[in-house]
């Protein structure tokens, strides 16, 4: 009898594991929401290149509070609104600036992601994209203060999917706006990062 | 009694092991891969590679591969998963190249889904990718073959009018190169293991 348990005991515990075979394949997240196809932009820009960069602070995912004014005359910086978290990350510019680092490094420039969501939100969302190696700021309250100053703050809330060029001594070189469901290519990013060598 | 549930555990312990895992594809299919055309790259061993006859710049289509099976990788640069999986279809890569012979050849290619060229040489380059990745920057490639995320394989067997059947889909990665390797000649009708 006693064998007989153990018999079936075994039985259950070998057809109830879980395989670790070709065909348990690393889950593909579901978390990701899909809002669909949006209005290409839905905002009208309260910038332009030539001035300056609209200085802010805001709260970092890592705790600290970043100013922009902190990097005049040591760094140029890139600025990347993106509309929210939790939208299609694989088709979010932030994993692949991720493995981009040494052409913001090459020319000198910082580069601080940042969205309308809380610190929560963003620190989770972040956490999916591996370890960043730049900063990603909220601007959750005043919500959406900082791309409202831009004029890149959509009418339900979102930021547009945009990126500001700024020179080390805070004046804007250049802002793409993107289409919100288009993604830049990277090439335009570094095109612009080039231009900033020349206003040292 | 004892010595008979002894026999009969050892039979299903066996038996166990052997069982395939189940596949994220349907077996059997004979789902033929839709004609699309890439560009001939500058590369000679990516020409070589391929076993194209083409000059660079000129289109060619899977007919001008000359594999026995073909993996198409379905990946982004700007997708967090591929470039964690970069390492892994590296050595599948090795793999195939160590078990192809002049008479049997297993190869994979990348299509950079809504990449542009300037960001999958990137990719090449950040991960040291030695096979050839061509962009599919409107994702009409992705969308013809049904992709749904990546990164994303389709397995294919090449067949006799030099058309690929679909042997095996895969959404997201794989655990081993080996497992994954084996599954994919199996699929395609071929007994050679690593």
């Amino acid at each position: 009898m006693k064998s007989y348990a153990v018999f079936v005991s075994l039985i259950f515990i070998i057809f109830s594991a879980p395989s670790t075979g070709v065909g348990a394949v690393k889950p593909f997240t579901e978390f990701i929401y899909n809002p669909g196809i949006l209005k290409a932009i839905d905002s009208v820009l309260k910038v332009k290149a030539g001035q300056e960069a609209p200085d802010f602070t805001l709260q970092a995912v890592t705790g600290k509070a970043i100013t922009l004014s902190q990097f005049r005359d040591k760094h140029n910086v890139v600025l990347s609104f993106v509309p929210a978290a939790w939208t299609p990350v694989c088709s979010d510019q932030w994993p692949g600036y991720n493995i981009a680092e040494e052409f913001f490094d090459t020319h000198d420039a910082v580069l601080l992601g940042i969205t309308v969501d809380n610190i929560p939100t963003l620190h989770a969302w972040t956490m999916q994209m591996g370890k960043l190696w730049f900063e990603v700021l909220s601007d959750f309250w005043p919500h959406g203060a900082v791309a409202d100053s831009y004029g890149v703050l959509r009418s339900d809330g979102t930021a547009e999917r945009v990126l500001v060029f700024i020179d080390k001594k805070g004046i804007i070189s250049a802002i793409l706006v993107s289409d919100i469901n288009v993604r830049p290519p990277l090439e335009s990013v570094v095109a612009e990062l080039v231009k900033l060598d020349s206003r040292d | 009694m004892q010595a008979i549930l002894s026999l009969l555990l050892f039979a299903v312990l066996v038996l166990g092991l052997q069982l395939p895992a189940p596949s994220s594809s349907a077996a059997g299919e004979a789902e033929t891969v839709p004609e699309f055309t890439l560009i001939v790259p500058d590369n000679e061993g990516y020409r070589a590679y391929l076993g194209l006859k083409g000059e660079p710049g000129e289109t060619f289509s899977l007919k001008d591969i000359d594999a026995d099976v073909l993996l198409i990788e379905l990946f982004s640069m700007y997708c967090p998963f591929c470039q964690e999986e970069a390492a892994n279809v590296n050595s599948l890569y090795e793999a195939m190249l160590g078990i192809s012979t002049p008479g049997f050849s297993v190869k994979i290619i990348g299509l950079g889904a809504n990449n542009s060229a300037f960001e999958i040489d990137h990719f090449r380059t950040t991960y040291d990718i030695k096979f050839p990745l061509f962009p599919d920057q409107d994702l009409s490639i992705f969308n013809l073959l049904g992709g749904k995320g990546t990164p994303g394989f389709i397995g294919c067997r090449r067949n006799a009018d030099s058309t690929y059947s679909v042997v095996l889909r895969q959404s997201g990665g794989f655990f081993q190169v080996e497992e994954f390797l084996n599954e994919l000649l199996q699929k395609s009708g071929y007994n050679q293991k690593m």
